[in-house]
């Protein structure tokens, strides 16, 4: 009974990061077109960055949190400015691109930790909240549920409440319509991926006092992100944000009764079975013409 | 002159879609281009707009160069486009679909006012301000897509095939909201294949048959020469 009221818990914590990651993958195919496979690693940069000036230059644990987001949010502008615009109109060109960004945060991952075992932030927030004896929720957990609760809302005003945002919307839905109404593309996407960015290094940020933290940490991350958002319906973030709840659910059930192996491998099942029957997602339209 | 194409050429890959058009509007015109499928009329909004770019050739619009620049600036010039097949945004409301036309002008005031000269013009619009685009039927997706090019105040209006699909009634409505339109002094570029309906209402037409001009002149006159009439009009 203790390991499933704990199981709820965790499931709804994972949830939060899960969506956390995906929403900053659909934005940017959504806006963009480009499959970003470097969004693991542009976590992984926000963990390390938490690393280095927490832990081993004893910043504050927030003031470190801020400048992992805005270097994460910088990292993501210059792939926009240097790696995709030059290659719109280009998926494919736009995701070898991504590809070698992978590697190259990787390696300076590699460079700035070294190797051997994984780094670890100690938690800037100890302690327990004890609700019931069977259910304890750490606070450092606490707090990052609750940040990354308050980004997807702030996320969800920006796109829903402010003309900026409809842009974003309008330039996902049909990019030459948007164009034909004096939206910068260009601009529009520097947003997109500025967002996505900080978003990454926001959930980075957030799991470095919780998680490992390791150079190859992203690839968990990205089948994450890619299971969540097919699922969810690939372009719609209501739909990531669903099925990212979802997701933690069964990946954390899974987990707490076999194995965090198969979990990610049903996770995968039924993102193939997904595809297969229902390619459009739970929440995902058909795209017209 | 408030519009101006001099030998405009326009190529998709090697393929020739325009070959040396030249049309030109002047200030509260209205102008249509009729032509049939593959003629190039499309083509030439598309590149007015900025969505193609020429091979070679020149626009210009009240004295400035277009040729080379992206369809955001040439909107904020005051050149707007209805684009063929409506192309609303479907996800989102009415409304936030009549704001995006405004989306680069600041002035408040004067957005809200255009955003009720719109209503005025479609009232079910009005009604509908709340619901998704996509909830729309096929003629009021045309009046939403028009009414959101009104709505950046555009000093020239393109449009491409906006009676496409329409019943008859909804067509004579646009059509009669065109005319309300170019009244109050805005130039209008009116691609049809409807030819009869676009030389009713224009005062001038150009005849495009494969990216060139055939034929232009007084829509009336068009409207009586043997090859136009057999060609498009169907007499």
């Amino acid at each position: 009974m203790e390991l499933f009221f704990q199981s709820v818990i965790n499931s709804f914590i994972q949830g939060g990061f899960f969506a956390l990651w995906a929403v900053g993958l659909v934005l940017v195919f959504g806006v963009m077109g480009v499959v970003n496979f470097a969004h693991g690693e542009l976590v992984m940069v926000g963990a390390y960055t938490v690393w280095v000036l927490h832990s081993q230059y004893g910043i504050g644990y927030i003031p470190a949190l801020c400048i992992a987001v805005l270097l994460v949010m910088f990292i993501g502008l210059l792939m926009e400015r240097f790696l995709f615009r030059p290659k719109q109109g280009d998926p494919l060109g736009g995701l070898i691109n991504s590809i070698g960004v992978l590697f190259i945060l990787q390696v300076a991952a590699l460079v700035v930790g070294g190797t051997g075992p994984a780094k670890q932030v100690a938690p800037p927030f100890p302690g327990t909240l004890i609700i019931q004896e069977f259910l304890r929720i750490p606070n450092q957990r606490l707090f990052s549920i609750a940040v990354a609760v308050a980004a997807l809302l702030l996320l969800w005003f920006f796109l829903t409440k402010t003309k900026l945002g409809w842009s974003l919307r309008a330039v996902a839905l049909d990019r030459e319509a948007a164009a034909l109404q004096g939206i910068n593309i260009n601009r529009t996407s520097m947003i997109a991926i500025g967002v996505s960015g900080a978003l990454a290094g926001l959930a980075g940020a957030l799991m470095a006092p919780i998680s490992n933290i390791y150079p190859t940490m992203g690839h968990n991350v990205i089948i994450t992100a890619f299971i969540v958002t097919i699922v969810g319906g690939i372009g719609s973030l209501s739909g990531a944000v669903l099925a990212a709840v979802l997701y933690a659910f069964l990946h954390t059930f899974v987990t707490a009764y076999f194995s965090g192996t198969i979990a990610t491998m049903c996770g995968l099942l039924i993102m193939v079975l997904v595809l297969i029957v229902k390619p459009t997602g739970i929440m995902g339209q058909k795209v017209s013409e | 002159m408030l519009l101006s194409l001099q030998d405009v050429h326009v190529h998709y890959n090697k393929i020739a879609a325009l070959q040396g058009i030249s049309i030109e509007v002047e200030e509260g015109d209205f102008v249509t281009l009729i032509g049939s499928n593959g003629a190039g009329k499309s083509t030439t909004l598309r590149t007015i707009s900025g969505l193609e770019r020429p091979s070679a050739g020149e626009i210009r619009f009240k004295n400035q160069s277009l040729t080379r620049l992206p369809p955001d600036r040439i909107l904020k010039l005051g050149v707007a486009q209805v684009p063929e097949g409506r192309r609303v945004f479907k996800d989102l409301t009415v409304l936030e679909n009549l704001h995006l036309g405004a989306f680069t002008r600041g002035d408040q005031a004067a957005i809200k006012s255009d955003l009720e000269s719109v209503f005025g013009h479609f009232p079910r619009l009005l009604e509908r301000s709340q619901q998704l685009a996509q909830t729309l039927s096929g003629g009021e997706q045309q009046m939403l897509s028009i009414g959101r090019a009104l709505m950046s105040d555009p000093i020239l209006l393109l449009l491409d095939e906006p009676s496409l699909g329409l019943a008859p009634i909804v067509v004579e409505e646009i059509a009669k909201i065109l005319l309300e339109i170019n009244k109050r002094g805005v130039a209008i570029v009116l691609v049809e294949q409807n030819a009869e309906l676009a030389l009713d209402l224009a005062k001038r037409g150009y005849v495009l048959e494969t990216g060139n001009v055939a034929l232009q002149g007084e829509a009336s006159s068009l409207a009586r020469n043997e090859h136009v009439k057999t060609a498009y009009l169907g007499i």
